[in-house]
Formats: C-alpha cells, sequence, structure tokens
C-alpha cells in the first residue's frame, strides 16, 4: 500500500546490546567533555529563494547545554530542525554545507532517518501529548522502536517519569488522558517521553514559552540534570533564561551566525558589538 | 413568566429597575438578555427527540395488533406470507387478518445484518484509507479535486447504483469474482458460507457490495474533514520521535479523531441498514428463504417493506400495513441500538484521550 511506502526500516542495524542500554535509560558517557557532538560546516539554509542563515560554522560541545538566541525569524527554529532533518520534507527547504553528528554527516545515505531521530531527540514550543494514556505517552517511542519488551515498558515508564519528577503525580492516574494534566506537567511528559528512547543529543525548542514561571523553572533545574550525560540545545527568546542554564550560547542575527562562545562571557564581555546591543537589550 | 423575567436576566443587577410596564417593552428586553433566543433554542434542541419519539409511538401504535398476532413467532419465522386476500377475513385474539396470514421477518432480519457487515467489513478500511492518502499524500490541488468527486459520488441517487448493480457489477461478480472465492474457500464453520452455488448475480454478497460503494464516500468525505483537523504539533512530536509515517498516523493521527471515525462509521452503517432501492434491485427479492450462502438471493427489511407494499394495501383488514409497520419498527431498533452501542463504544476507547477541543 502506498501509505506504507515511505516507512523505513527499524534501527536493526543498531547493535542489540546498545539498543538494550538506551532502553535501560543508560546513556553514552561523555568521555571527553570537550568534543564535539554536533558541527555544522558552511552549512546554508533557506526556503526557496529565500536564505535563512549562511555559511554556518559551529561546534556543539558534547555533555554541555547550548543557547540558540538572537531574534524573532533569524533562523533559531531552522537551525535547530536541520539538527534531527525535521525540515527534509518541509516545503521549499533547501540546504549546503553539512551537519556532523559524532564525526557523521547526518545526510550520509547510509544513514537512518528514524534511527538519527532516536538518537537526535526533540521538545517542541507547546507541549504535545500524543492521543493516549499517560503511561503509553511514556513508552510510545520505545515501542515504534521495538527497544523493549511489553514487560519492561512499566518500569521504563517509571523510571522516565520518576527522571522528569512527574511520578508522584501520575502514578495513580498513568491510564487517564494527559490532556487532563497542567501545560506544565505536559511538557515534563514530552520530555519524558523523548527521554525514553535514550537520545544523545536533546533539542529545546522553546520548551518553556508557553508555561507559568514554575513549570518554567522546573523544566530548566531538570535541563541542568540531563547533562553531562546528554548533549543540549535550547532555542530561547528569554536572555535570561539562557544565562541559567546555558553552558556556551550561540548568537544569530541577519542570516549569519554572529558569536558563539562562552555563555559568561558571550553575555559580559561579547567580541561583537552586535552581540552587546543585543543582549544588553538595545536592540534595533 | 412576567414575574419572573428580572431573576432571568443575566447580569441584571445593572438593569434592576422596576419593571417594564407595556408588553412590547418586555418583549424588547426578553429579546435583549436572550431569554427568546434561549426558548427558540431549547425548542430546536428538542426536535430531534420530539421526532424520533413520536415516529416510534406511530408505529407501534400501528404495528401493535400485528405485534400481538406475530408474537415471537416474527423473529423466528421465515415464511412472509399475506395469506389469502379474497377468503373471509378471520379474527384471532381480537385481530383481523386474512386467512392464512403468516410473517416471519428472520430472512429479513439476517438479509440486513449480512449485507451492512458485507459493506462495513469493505468499506472502512478502504474509506479510511482513501481519506489517509487524500490528506497525506495528495498534493493540494490534486486532494480537493478528488473530495469534490468523493461528495458528487456520496449524493449519487441509489436507484443509478441499484441499477448499475443490477445489470453489470452483480453479473461481473457471480462470474468472475464469486467462483473463485466459492472454490477456494475452506470447508470450516462460517468460512463455509462463502462456498457453494454462486447465483447470478442477485443476492447477498452483490447487495453487500453495492451498499460498500454507497457508503465508502460517505464515511471517507467525512473521514477526511477529520483528518484534516489534526493539529501538526503532535503529529511532528511523533516524527521527531523516529516514528515512521504509518507509525504516526496509526498511533496519532487516527487515534487524534478516532470518535469522530466511529461517528462517520455509524453514519454509513445507518445508510446501509436502511438503503432500500439499491437492495431492493440487487438482493433477488427472496422473502422467505434465509440464504444458504453469501451468493443467494435474499432479502433485507426494507426491501421487504418496498416489494410488498402493493399487495400489502390489497390486504382488506389492513393486517399485511401492521405486520410492515412492525417491520419498520424492527429496522428502527437495530439502527438505534447499533448507534448507541457505538456511542459506548466510542466513550470506552477515547475516554483516556479525547483531544478534540482540548489540550493545546
Ligand atoms: N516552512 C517555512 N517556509 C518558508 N519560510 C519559513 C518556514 N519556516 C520558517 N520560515 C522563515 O524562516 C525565517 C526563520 O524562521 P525561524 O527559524 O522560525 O526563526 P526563529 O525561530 O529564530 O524565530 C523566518 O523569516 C520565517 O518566516
Ligand atoms: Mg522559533
Amino acid at each position: 500500500m502506498s501509505i506504507e511506502a515511505g516507512r523505513e526500516k527499524h534501527p536493526a542495524a543498531v547493535p542489540g546490546t546498545d539498543v538494550a542500554a538506551a532502553a535501560q535509560g543508560a546513556r553514552p558517557s561523555a568521555s571527553d567533555p570537550g568534543e564535539a557532538s554536533l558541527r555544522a560546516t558552511d552549512l546554508t539554509l533557506g526556503f526557496g529563494q529565500r536564505a535563512i542563515l549562511t555559511g554556518v560554522n559551529v561546534e556543539i560541545r558534547r555533555g554541555s547545554v547550548t543557547a540558540l538566541i538572537g531574534p524573532t525569524g533569524s533562523g533559531k527554529t531552522t537551525l535547530l530542525r536541520t539538527f534531527n532533518r525535521m525540515n527534509d520534507k518541509v516545503a521549499g527547504y533547501r540546504h549546503s554545507g553539512d551537519v556532523l553528528l559524532d564525526g557523521q554527516s547526518i545526510w550520509h545515505p547510509g544513514v537512518e532517518l528514524m534511527a538519527l531521530r532516536r538518537k537526535v531527540g526533540m521538545l517542541f514550543q507547546r507541549p504535545n501529548p500524543f492521543p493516549m494514556s499517560i503511561m503509553d505517552n511514556v513508552v510510545a517511542g520505545v515501542k515504534a522502536h521495538r527497544m523493549a519488551g511489553r514487560g519492561e515498558l512499566k518500569s521504563i515508564a517509571r523510571d522516565r517519569l520518576s527522571e522528569v519528577g512527574l511520578w508522584d503525580a501520575v502514578s495513580e492516574r498513568l491510564k487517564d488522558s494527559p490532556f487532563r494534566l497542567s501545560g506544565g506537567q505536559q511538557q515534563l511528559l514530552c520530555l519524558a517521553r523523548a527521554l525514553a528512547v535514550g537520545p544523545e543529543v536533546l533539542l529545546l525548542d522553546e520548551p518553556t514559552s508557553s508555561l507559568d514561571p514554575i513549570a518554567t523553572e522546573s523544566i530548566e533545574a531538570l535541563i541542568r540534570t540531563l547533562v553531562p550525560a546528554l548533549t543540549v540545545v535550547i532555542v530561547t527568546h528569554n536572555l535570561a533564561q539562557a544565562r541559567r542554564v546555558a553552558d556556551r550560547t550561540i548568537f544569530l542575527n541577519n542570516g549569519r551566525l554572529v558569536e558563539h562562545g562562552e555563555t559568561g562571557q558571550m553575555f559580559e564581555d561579547p567580541a561583537e558589538e552586535e552581540t552587546a546591543r543585543y543582549v544588553s537589550g538595545r536592540f534595533g | 413568566m412576567a414575574q419572573s423575567a428580572p431573576v432571568l436576566r443575566p447580569g441584571g443587577e445593572a438593569g434592576y429597575g422596576p419593571l417594564p410596564r407595556r408588553a412590547g417593552a418586555r418583549l424588547r428586553a426578553s429579546l435583549k438578555d436572550g431569554t427568546v433566543i434561549r426558548w427558540f433554542g431549547a425548542g430546536g434542541a428538542l426536535i430531534p427527540v420530539l421526532a424520533l419519539g413520536f415516529i416510534l409511538v406511530i408505529l407501534t401504535v400501528r404495528a401493535w395488533p400485528a405485534i400481538r398476532y406475530n408474537g415471537w413467532g416474527f423473529f423466528t419465522g421465515t415464511t412472509w406470507a399475506e395469506g389469502n386476500l379474497y377468503g373471509n377475513s378471520v379474527r384471532t385474539g381480537g385481530v383481523l387478518h386474512p386467512p392464512g396470514a403468516a410473517y416471519g421477518a428472520l430472512p429479513a432480519i439476517i438479509g440486513t445484518l449480512g449485507t451492512s457487515a458485507i459493506a462495513l467489513v469493505i468499506a472502512v478500511p478502504v474509506a479510511i484509507g482513501t481519506a489517509l492518502v487524500i490528506v497525506e499524500r495528495l498534493p493540494k490541488r490534486l486532494a480537493s479535486l478528488v473530495g469534490g468527486f468523493l461528495e458528487l459520488l456520496a449524493g449519487l441517487p441509489s436507484v443509478v447504483v441499484g441499477l448499475w448493480g443490477a445489470v453489470t457489477f452483480g453479473p461481473f461478480i457471480a462470474h468472475d469474482i464469486a467462483p473463485l472465492i466459492a472454490r477456494n474457500m475452506p470447508d470450516v464453520p462460517v468460512l463455509s458460507y462463502f462456498r457453494g452455488s454462486t447465483g447470478n448475480g442477485q443476492g447477498m454478497l452483490v447487495s453487500g457490495l453495492i451498499l460498500a460503494i454507497m457508503i465508502i464516500p460517505i464515511v471517507a468525505a467525512t473521514t477526511r474533514d477529520l483528518l484534516g483537523q489534526v493539529p501538526i504539533l503532535p503529529r511532528e512530536g511523533a516524527v521527531a520521535l523516529g516514528m515512521s509515517e504509518w507509525e504516526t498516523t496509526r498511533r496519532v493521527t487516527l487515534p487524534w479523531v478516532g470518535g469522530g471515525i466511529v461517528g462517520a462509521v455509524v453514519l454509513g452503517l445507518g445508510r446501509a441498514l436502511g438503503e432500500t432501492m439499491a437492495v431492493a434491485m440487487t438482493c433477488g427479492a427472496v422473502l422467505s428463504t434465509v440464504p444458504s450462502n453469501i451468493y443467494q438471493t435474499m432479502t433485507t427489511i426494507a426491501a421487504t417493506v418496498v416489494q410488498t407494499m402493493d399487495t400489502a394495501f390489497l390486504d382488506g383488514t389492513g393486517f399485511a400495513l401492521r405486520s410492515l409497520a412492525e417491520l419498520c419498527l424492527v429496522l428502527m431498533l437495530i439502527t438505534l441500538t447499533t448507534n448507541v452501542v457505538a456511542r459506548l463504544l466510542v466513550r470506552r476507547v477515547s475516554g483516556t484521550a479525547l483531544p478534540v477541543g482540548r489540550g493545546l
């Protein structure tokens, strides 16, 4: 049937031990925190004739939190969605240059898209639970990738929900709808869902922009606990949030990557005048 | 009404002055605060309930003598006979009827359920598949073109479909398809109904397929509209989790509108159960035999009613018409029951996840 034509194979190529380990939540250890997890080389992105970002060269360090900041429309989301190839099917999207994950191009023909997205997880601007029970939400990816047997699902769900601090709130209603949870709880559920497939990299696109300050605080605290086991890239329009959670910060503006450095240095002593104006609020 | 007027007024604190004296002023006031609209609304909302109750009551009253005379045999008997319309009427237990009248609706009931079951089994997957292809596969222009044709097809007069079924489709099935199935089916329970003589193109399978063809556009068009409303965000979430397109469809997109799709299927089922002309033209109209396999000539409740209407009017005692009313009552009860069961099903299935109009 034509619907299934686009179906890709399951990540059977991944050695069984790796899959099992991922299901248990063990992540690749950050052996060398300084090394690049993601690397963009001469990356140019656009939609149709319009260039969104040109000539981006950047390294995302393994085991650290990197913030992507810049004014609205500067291409933060476009760059982030490029990292797990979410834009590949978007009409008009084009890219040149390359993105390497652990040294290998994400567009290499040998890369399985489904396996790539298992390694590079994503959290969206607004919580997006699936129309199934809370429990099924957490293990949806685990089931799709056939990473664990039926008997293990419950314990995986409990571990991941505990990890995001949601277990006590939902342990009595795992079979209930996720849509009755608060916005913050829904976003935590989505985080648990993303963590359950054992990603190496987590992409967060303004994950707290729809949440209240308390929920925002708990998500931020959680992000800090994810490193150095994971590599986190977070898009935020909230500069204070970038300062609170990010080790390193990337500033995008006018279709270019303007500056990349230690978060503290970026905010206190930026190299570029453009950055200085943006982070001090004297922009435009 | 006049005294209670201020009570009904929402936020009436501000306007809590003396009551308006003139009737005109009162009317204007109640127009303004929405009382009138609410009464009209309540009336409008009650109409379907009243109409349904009214029809049920009228049918029952009409059918009552037949219900008494036919008894439970109505559901187990296989003979549908008006009796001798020219003989002297007989009175049994106070019910006047022609001599030899015997009404058993079992063949019609089985025919109705059988043809509708065949129609659903075929139509539901095809319709959902069609809707998915239209929404997720076709480019926008083509999608709206195909969707338009679907709506046209849904409005095709049933007599047209019936004629095509009787003249072209039925013989094709009987000669080219049915023998293949009949020859290759194993002789085990249930499947043995697919074996045996394949008939001449009038019968249960042909009627069921004709019904399927008629309800596919209805279910597909409704499902397409529903699928178009599924927001992008949860679907992207599934894709970002590494789900394939089919998994995204199966685990997220379809469940998102699952309740609505069940509703669409019930709509189609209602059409199939009650469809008259197309079935009457393709079922073979054999009123008094339970078909021994799915190819045999048979009848349905609706087909029986339309085929025996003329004769029924010739029954001077009116008993034949009363029996037809009883038959219609059975059809209504079957339709209502499937409706209620489907609704309960939706509530059970989507009790944990009913996102439409919530969340996001
Ligand atoms: N699917 C798309 N098609 C065409 N243009 C797009 C699309 N998505 C984003 N853009 C454009 O790309 C630019 C960058 O968008 P985005 O990456 O979302 O910015 P940011 O996240 O920094 O606010 C915007 O000008 C936007 O209009
Ligand atoms: Mg954005």
